[in-house]
C-alpha cells in the first residue's frame, strides 16, 4: 500500500472516530474538553505505532489461534509505559484522563488495527498506519473537544471566552448528541467529495469502486 | 374517472390533526392567562419568546428542506404552537436577561426533538419535555432558583417559603413545610412554580374542554395522577399528603397536556394503562429519592418505552376470535 493512501485513510477515508466508530467509550467522555482530547490522541497514537509495528513484525511467530492475547500483551506493554510515562511527566494530563488511560489496553481501535492491518501488512506500512490512525482519532477528539468545551463551559483549551454556557453540552446526553452531529457532517462532506471523485473518473471512462450508494 | 382506490380506513371524519391542536391551544389559554395574571409581563416575554422560537425553527427548517413559502403555511398544523406554549408554560417567569433560555429550549424542543426524527407525528420524545429537559440541564441556576413570587398573596394569609416551590419544601422537610393551603395550590395564590403549572382551576378547565371536545380520554390523567397521590401517601406513612402531592408541581400540567401526547403514547387499551401506571409510579418514587419535581424526566423516560409496549402488546384484529385449545388427541 502507497503512503499516500494510508495517510488518507487513517486521517480522512477510514477516520477510526467517524468513519469506523470504533473506541467510542472515551469518545464520549473524555470530549468535554479540547486538551483532553489532544492527550488522548497523543496517548493512543503512541500506543498505536509502537503495537503496530511489534505484531507486523511478530506477524508470522503468533501462532492465530492465540494471536488477540498475543495482541494483548503487546499492547498492554506499551500503555503501560505511557501511563508511568505520563504520571511522572504530566500528572495534569494523566489526571484528567483518569481511567481511559489503562483502558486503551482494550480500546478497538488498537486491537482492529492489529487485526486488519498490522497482521497482514509489512512492519514500515503499519508503523505509518499506527500513526495515521492515531491522528485521525487525535483530530476528531479535538474537534469534538472544541466543540464541547465553547458550548459547554465557554472556553478553549482552557481559556475563557465568555461566561455564557450551555450545560447540556458537556453532560453525556451532549455527548451523544455532538457525536451524531460530526458524524452526520462527516458524511455529509464524505459523500460529496466521493461523488465529486466520481465525476472526475467519469470524464477518463472510469468509476470509483464503492462510491454509489456508500454513504 | 371519479373513482378513488385506497387502503384500509376507508371511513372519514372531519378531525385533522390542525383541529385537534387548535383544541389543544384552546385548553391551554386558561392555565396561560392564569399565568399571565399571576407573574405578570415576564410571563408574557417568556411565552412570546417560546412561542416565536418553536415556529420560527419549525419554519426556517421546511425552508432549509427547500419547501416554498406557500406550501408551509398550507401544511402549517399547530403543534410546533403547542410545543412552544406547553414548553414555555413549563417554565418559571423568567428575568429580561434570561431571554436566550427559552429561545435555545425552543430550538432544541422543535429543531433537534420532531424535525430531526422526521417532523410531525414521528417524534419518540414529547417535544415540549425535551426541550424542559435540555433547559433544566442547561441552565439549572435559573430554571431551580429563578422562581417569581406571584403577585397575589396567599389567601390563607400564611407567606410562602421564599427560597422552594411548595413540593420542594414538601419532599425536603415534610407536610408541614408546604407552607400554604390546599385551597391555595389548587387556585395557585401565592405558590411559586412554573408559569403554567401554579393554577390547578385554570388546568382543570382545560381538561374538561378537551374531554368534552373528545381529544383525550379522562381516565389516563386520572391514573397517573391518583397512582403518584397514593404512592405519596404511602411513601409518607400519611393519608395527608395526597392532596399536597397531586396539587404541587408540575404534575397536573404534565399528565393532562404532556403525557397524553398521541404520538408518543401506546396504541392499546392495555398499553396505555401501563404506561401511565408506570409514569404515575415512577414519578412517586423519583420524586421521594430526588427531592426535586421530577414529571418531565419521568414522561421522557415513558416517552422512550412506547414502542416496547406496542411491539409486545397487539391491538386485537377486528373480528377475531380466540383458537380454541386442541385437545391433545385429535392431533
Amino acid at each position: 500500500m502507497k503512503a499516500k493512501d494510508i495517510a488518507l485513510d487513517g486521517l480522512f477515508r477510514q477516520n477510526p472516530t467517524l468513519k469506523l466508530v470504533l473506541g467510542t467509550c472515551p469518545t464520549l467522555a473524555l470530549t468535554t474538553a479540547a486538551m483532553n482530547g489532544v492527550g488522548m490522541g497523543l496517548a493512543v497514537t503512541f500506543v498505536l505505532i509502537f503495537s503496530n509495528a511489534i505484531i507486523s513484525l511478530l506477524r508470522n511467530v503468533i501462532p492465530s489461534k492465540v494471536r488477540i492475547p498475543a495482541y494483548i500483551l503487546i499492547i498492554a506493554t506499551f500503555v503501560t509505559i505511557t501511563r508511568m510515562v505520563l504520571n511522572k511527566f504530566l500528572p495534569s494530563i494523566s489526571a484528567s484522563l483518569g481511567t481511559y488511560l489503562p483502558l486503551i489496553v482494550v480500546n478497538c481501535i488498537i486491537i482492529g488495527r492489529a487485526e486488519a492491518f498490522a497482521s497482514k501488512n509489512p512492519v514500515l506500512s503499519s508503523a505509518l498506519d499506527g500513526l495515521f490512525m492515531g491522528l485521525g482519532f487525535m483530530f476528531a477528539l479535538t474537534l469534538m473537544g472544541i466543540f464541547r468545551e465553547i458550548l459547554g463551559s465557554g472556553s478553549v483549551f482552557g481559556v475563557k471566552l465568555w461566561d455564557f454556557s450551555i450545560g447540556f453540552f458537556v453532560q453525556p446526553a451532549g455527548a451523544l448528541f455532538t457525536y451524531a452531529i460530526f458524524i452526520a457532517v462527516y458524511s455529509l462532506v464524505y459523500s460529496a467529495f466521493l461523488r465529486a471523485a466520481n465525476e472526475r473518473k467519469n470524464k477518463d471512462g472510469l468509476a470509483v469502486k464503492g462510491a454509489r450508494g456508500n454513504a | 374517472m371519479g373513482v378513488i382506490v385506497s387502503g384500509a380506513p376507508h371511513f372519514r371524519r372531519n378531525r385533522t390533526t390542525k383541529g385537534i391542536m387548535l383544541d389543544v391551544l384552546i385548553a391551554l389559554v386558561p392555565a396561560t392567562v392564569a399565568g399571565f395574571v399571576y407573574f405578570g409581563w415576564r410571563a408574557v416575554f417568556t411565552v412570546a419568546l417560546s412561542l416565536v422560537a418553536s415556529v420560527g425553527t419549525e419554519v426556517i427548517w421546511l425552508l432549509c428542506r427547500k419547501k416554498s413559502l406557500k406550501e408551509i403555511v398550507s401544511q402549517f398544523d399547530f403543534t410546533s404552537c403547542v410545543t412552544g406554549l406547553l414548553l414555555a408554560l413549563t417554565m418559571p417567569a423568567f428575568e429580561y436577561k434570561y431571554f436566550y433560555i427559552p429561545i435555545l429550549s425552543a430550538v432544541f424542543a422543535v429543531g433537534v426533538a420532531k424535525m430531526f426524527f422526521g417532523g410531525t407525528g414521528k417524534n419518540i420524545v414529547n417535544p415540549a419535555i425535551a426541550g424542559r429537559v435540555f433547559a433544566f440541564i442547561s441552565f439549572q441556576s435559573a430554571m431551580v432558583s429563578g422562581w417569581m413570587v406571584p403577585q397575589f398573596a396567599s389567601l390563607s394569609g400564611i407567606n410562602a417559603v421564599s427560597s422552594a416551590t411548595p413540593l420542594t419544601a414538601m419532599l425536603g422537610d415534610g407536610l408541614g413545610a408546604v407552607g400554604v393551603s390546599n385551597l391555595d395550590l389548587f387556585l395557585g395564590t401565592g405558590v411559586m412554580g412554573c408559569i403554567g403549572e401554579t393554577c390547578k382551576l385554570a388546568l382543570l378547565v382545560g381538561f374538561v374542554y378537551l374531554i368534552v371536545r373528545k381529544v383525550i380520554k379522562w381516565q389516563w390523567p386520572v391514573i397517573y395522577v391518583a397512582v403518584t397521590g397514593l404512592l405519596s401517601c404511602a411513601l409518607g406513612k400519611s393519608m395527608g399528603y395526597f392532596l399536597p402531592s397531586i396539587l404541587s408541581g408540575g404534575l397536573l400540567l404534565g399528565a393532562i397536556f404532556m403525557a397524553t401526547d398521541y404520538v408518543t403514547t401506546p396504541n392499546t387499551k392495555l398499553g396505555n394503562l401501563i404506561y401511565f401506571a408506570a409514569l404515575g409510579v415512577l414519578t412517586g418514587i423519583f420524586r421521594a429519592v430526588s427531592g426535586g419535581e421530577v414529571v418531565s424526566y419521568c414522561i421522557l423516560l415513558m416517552n422512550v418505552t412506547v414502542p416496547l409496549i406496542d411491539r409486545f402488546i397487539i391491538p386485537r384484529p377486528f373480528g377475531y376470535e380466540k383458537k380454541e385449545k386442541v385437545k391433545k388427541e385429535a392431533r
